[in-house]
């Protein structure tokens, strides 16, 4: 009677050769900057890890709750500012409460958004979601005497991260950034994988796939859709917290429409509702950016081609390439 | 009559057409009620009031001897009171055992749970077993719901409003399309249904109606017509009428 107490299709748990693949990038991303030393590198996938981590939590939004936003940058943007002008105005040195009160302030903020958003569905929701984060981005921009206006927010005291009373190093070494963001970001990979297997995350799914149907099985969709927004919002927040303790500076063209849809690219690219294919696609996506940059300063031509060639012969992105082989490996 | 369910001249506007035209309706918790009626006659609107779909102009539903007009469609469920669609409404892209576990945990409870894998919800998991057996759907339970042949995705949409452990159970068509032999096994299921709780099927399948319906409403242009048993429908001389047009 085993079969009476599980569910078909799904395993609990992660397949051995993921296991081991997993393992496998972890070390190669913990020996990384000791066997390279290269400070280019161990900052450019700091920055990968970080829109990773961003475009995940858009995937949650859109892959699991079938909502999309076109500015979920504009929440990292919120965080990385509010955890700048905590260290520059409140306390140099509290690098914990610093991160808290960016990411507090983040869900504070996307508490009410999300609240008038989830009244709607479909391009309704993504229209909304255009016109907060806009909103957003002038604010940002315009209140020169808070955020520093065009010239973004400069100045930032590097605290030393304290875990249990013992110095990890001053948050000024990129060396230090990487591996404290290599820790975040997969906790939260892990965290969110397990919430999105949950039954809440089948809840989730469940609006995704079809909103009406939902509240017709006793959903309370605008509740859920609310608590996957907010999900999603603190996710971002959380990157928004590395972003600005790895860049050290931010201005307001981080939190931009035309970057908005750059994160937006990375989930498609990706493949949306896998979560490890829009950190993927964030690590393909800042390395052309990175690579294209370095020959033409009009770099976003060329970017576009490839994620257009990518979005026609790839639609499914690379988690859907992976569906594919395996299918035909079966066969 | 006060049964289970009932509404109070109950009424719906869109423009300048009234949909539902006063409307006083009633159900008992358990037996068959068949709502018949031309084409536009308002059993799709009426069943929508009532499971809160749209929202009533006027008048009330009571359910229970409670007033739930207008009651958000989720709290209804709660309550006792599903549905079925018209038109396929199912999670497309799930499995067909997600599709009635989703429902039956909506039902039993644990959606909140956000760190707890969804396959420790034993009694959500047993329950769906056990529909599937009881459908016969259970060889199918891994397929995606949209890669189903039509008849048991209709069986799947009955299916799904079951988990939901209802009171009343409204059916709009659920035999659309169907075949004689899969309405025929539809047809079973829902008498079969019926002897527990209250069933509300909406359908245009005559002989099925009259063959194994407790009671009939016949309703046209928003508003109802004629009440009995098969028996009084059929020979009913307005139901005629509204059927097959005035004799001349």
């Amino acid at each position: 009677m085993n079969r009476m107490t599980t569910i078909p299709g799904i395993r609990s748990g992660f397949h051995p050769i993921h296991i081991v693949f997993i393992i496998i990038l972890l070390s190669g991303l913990v020996a990384f900057p000791f066997v390279s030393g290269n400070r280019f590198y161990i900052s450019l996938i700091t920055e990968m890890m970080i829109y990773g981590l961003l475009a995940m939590s858009l995937d949650v939004l859109l892959g699991y709750t079938g909502l999309l936003s076109f500015m979920h940058n504009a929440y990292l943007g919120i965080s990385a500012y509010v955890v700048g002008l905590f260290l520059i105005h409140v306390s140099p040195a509290s690098f914990w409460l610093a991160c808290l009160a960016g990411i507090a302030f983040t869900c504070v903020v996307a508490l009410p958004v999300g609240w008038v958003q989830v009244r709607t569905g479909g391009l309704a929701f993504a229209l909304l979601t255009l016109a907060f984060g806009m909103m957003f981005h002038t604010i940002v921009w315009k209140w020169y005497d808070v955020t520093g206006g065009d010239d973004g927010l400069m100045g930032m005291p590097n605290p030393d991260i304290n875990l249990f009373g013992i110095t990890i190093g001053n948050s000024g070494d990129p060396l230090v950034i990487y591996m404290f963001t290599l820790v975040i970001v997969t906790l939260c990979f892990f965290i969110t994988r397990r919430i999105i297997n949950s039954p809440f995350g089948a809840v989730l799914e469940a609006i995704r796939e079809n909103e009406s149907r939902a509240a017709f099985i006793g959903i309370n969709v605008r509740k859920y859709k609310l608590l996957g927004w907010m999900l999603a919002c603190l996710l971002a927040g959380i990157a928004g917290a590395l972003f600005i303790l790895y860049k050290g500076y931010i201005g307001p063209s981080t939190m931009s429409a035309f970057a908005g849809a750059g994160v937006l690219m990375m989930v498609l690219l990706g493949g949306m509702g896998s979560l490890w294919g829009p950190l993927a696609g964030a690590v393909f996506f800042i390395y052309i950016q990175d690579y294209i940059s370095t020959m033409t300063e009009h770099w976003e031509i060329y970017l576009g081609l490839v994620v257009i060639f990518l979005v026609l012969f790839l639609p499914t992105g690379f988690a859907g390439l992976t569906d594919h082989i395996r299918r035909l490996r079966k066969e | 009559m006060r049964g289970l369910l009932c509404t109070q001249n109950l009424c719906c506007q869109f423009g300048g057409v009234m949909a539902t035209n006063d409307v006083c309706f009633s159900v008992d918790h358990n037996g068959l009620t068949s709502i018949i009626g031309p084409n536009g006659a308002g059993k799709t609107t009426f069943i929508n009031i009532v499971t809160g779909k749209i929202g009533a102009s006027s008048g009330k539903v009571l359910f229970k001897e409670k007033d739930i007009t207008n009651t958000p469609t989720h709290e209804l469920v709660k309550q006792g009171i599903c549905r079925t669609f018209q038109i396929n409404s199912l999670f497309e892209n799930l499995s067909v055992f997600e599709n009635l576990r989703i429902a039956r945990q909506a039902k039993v409870g644990g959606s909140f749970r956000i760190f707890s894998l969804k396959q420790k919800l034993k009694p959500v998991i047993k329950d769906t077993w056990a529909m599937l057996e009881r459908l016969g759907l259970e060889k199918m339970a891994d397929l995606p719901a949209k890669n189903l042949a039509y008849g048991d995705q209709r069986v799947l949409e009955v299916a799904i409003a079951m988990a939901g452990d209802p009171k009343i159970l409204f059916l709009d068509e659920p035999t659309a399309g169907m075949s004689p032999s899969e309405t025929h096994q539809i047809a079973e299921l829902i008498r079969d249904l019926a002897n527990d709780i209250s069933v509300v099927l909406v359908e245009h399948d005559m002989d099925m109606v009259m063959r194994i319906s407790d009671r009939i409403t016949v309703l046209q242009d928003g508003c109802i017509i004629s009440e009995g048993t098969p028996q009084e429908i059929r020979n009913d001389q307005e139901v005629k009428e509204a059927y097959l047009g005035k004799a001349a």
